[in-house]
């Protein structure tokens, strides 16, 4: 019980060195001078000590929408895989709960950048809709691909299958459900070739044109429910498609864990730098690739495998 | 590691059919070709079979390295377009290419019923094959219609090399030195590209 909790309690501090690890990676390969990986939790800080500036014209839900944002994450933290051996609780939900949990949180955050009624808001949740609407498909293809593979529809129980047993004879299928998940997890954290974190131009932003009216500790909640959202996402990633390291001794285990995740980073911040934004009526062909994918992976588990 | 490569061999297929620049095209071939190359060394060493790893080997060097680079040369040399359009438009294709992939699963099932060893990776390099058709009709261009030609000889020697365990040296060697003619009658192709583009 005690290892539960300390594991999702880690998984929280972790979340913010995330992105701030990206950003200093791409500072770094640009020739500028990096931010500090604590960069994460400075903010956090900043912002907790401003005060909250709400419009007048809105509701209440947007006094309501961030913790509602927040919360149906910080829950499915509780459903992720086991990260150590021997742990108390190993989840039963399967795809369709967690996809569920995702796009409720989206749900939230779209409501709120409806909330205000400011141009932008509304731009920004209906790319968001757009976006999350065709994400999910391929995300539910997948996660079911890899639990036949595992043979369990749980997921936490499919990361411990993968790693007692790995399923040789699937590999094909079991890359191509990889490369569908590492596209899903760029278009769901909005990475560069679907949205770019950094800028604030009313032409390529997504996210950020949700959250534009929020401040302090609204603002807080917003930007460390996306960052977990990351964690999410990689952490799904590193126990499903990198199954080892779960039979390591507790402190190594972790440590293999907290690599996996950095190397996720590392990836996704190589890719970052490397490809441009896509227009955004190209992003359906991104994504119409991973459910192309997606769709392969779970073809290919009956036509390789038996 | 069979089936690892026989995936990315296949994943490296349908990216291309979603590709709509030209040298990005030419690097996926490479990539396909590079996997189909180590998957003949790989089931070669695996059966102990000297001519086989000798094919991967000239796989290696004639259709990941050599044909990549000079096709890219020769597209350079005649300035042709890099944005190459395909026909079906990508929305399509994403319903496209998997009922493709589920009827050639089904069209193969009888072969795979025949096979002993190896049987379910007919059905991948079946499919395959029609890939590359595929990839062949949807684009107007001659470039890359060649690059799903080449494509088309890669699966058929991935049916070969999986489905036989492997065919004669004669007729592999016949085949390459076939491509490399190709690729230099192809030269005059793009040439006369060159010259009804200009009009």
């Amino acid at each position: 019980m005690i290892l539960y909790t300390t594991t999702i309690i880690l998984m929280i501090v972790i979340a913010p060195l995330l992105p701030s690890f990206m950003k200093m990676v791409k500072m770094t390969l640009l020739y500028k001078k990096p931010i500090s990986i604590f960069q994460g939790y400075r903010d956090f800080s900043k912002l907790l000590s401003k005060e909250i500036i709400v419009s007048k014209e809105t509701s209440s839900i947007t006094s309501m929408a961030p913790f509602l944002v927040l919360s149906p994450l910080i829950l499915t933290l509780f459903f992720l895989p086991p990260i150590v051996k021997g742990e108390y609780f190993v989840s039963f939900i399967d795809a369709f709960t967690i996809t569920g949990l995702i796009s409720l949180s989206t749900f939230f955050l779209m409501i709120l950048g409806l909330d205000s009624a400011s141009s932008f808001g509304g731009l920004g949740s209906s790319r968001e809709a757009f976006i999350s609407a065709l994400a999910e498909p391929a995300m539910i293809l997948t996660v079911f691909s890899v639990s036949l593979m595992a043979d369990n529809l749980g997921v936490g129980q499919a990361s411990i299958n993968l790693n007692n047993h790995f399923p040789f004879e699937h590999m094909a299928s079991f890359i191509f459900a990889g490369i569908s998940f590492f596209i899903l997890l760029i278009a769901e954290n909005g990475r560069i070739p679907v949205d770019n974190p950094e800028t604030h131009l009313e032409l390529t932003m997504v996210h950020e044109a949700m959250i534009l009216d929020l401040s302090g500790f609204y603002l807080m909640l917003i930007e460390s429910a996306s960052s977990i959202k990351f964690m999410i996402f990689s952490s799904m990633f590193a126990s499903l498609f990198m199954p080892f390291g779960l039979h390591l001794p507790i402190i190594l285990g972790v440590l293999v864990f907290i690599l996996k995740l950095f190397f996720i980073a590392l990836l996704v911040a190589l890719l970052e730098v490397n490809t441009a934004k896509l227009r955004l009526f190209k992003i359906p062909n991104l994504l119409g690739i991973a459910i192309v994918f997606a769709f392969l992976s779970l073809i290919t588990f009956y036509v390789l495998g038996v | 590691m069979t089936s690892f490569l026989i995936g990315l061999f296949i994943a490296t297929l349908i990216v291309a059919l979603f590709t709509m620049r030209l040298y990005r095209l030419i690097l996926w071939y490479s990539l396909n070709s590079l996997s189909l190359a180590l998957l003949a060394i790989t089931i070669g060493y695996s059966i102990n079979d000297n001519t086989m790893i000798l094919s991967g080997f000239l796989t290696l060097v004639l259709k990941a390295i050599l044909i990549p680079y000079i096709l890219k040369k020769v597209s350079v040399k005649f300035g042709l377009s890099r944005q190459i359009k395909p026909n079906v438009q990508i929305h399509y294709s994403i319903m496209l290419i998997p009922a493709l992939l589920v009827f050639t699963f089904y069209l193969a099932e009888p072969i795979t019923n025949m096979m002993v060893s190896n049987a379910n990776y007919v059905a991948i390099s079946i499919s395959a094959l029609f890939l590359s058709l595929l990839l062949m009709i949807e684009h107007k261009n001659i470039a890359p219609k060649i690059i799903g030609f080449l494509t088309i000889e890669n699966s058929l020697f991935l049916l070969g090399t999986t489905a036989t365990g492997g065919m004669p040296m004669l007729i592999e060697l016949g085949i390459f030195f076939d491509l490399l003619m190709a690729i230099v009658i192809i030269n005059l192709l793009f040439h006369q590209e060159e010259e009804e583009g200009l009009e």
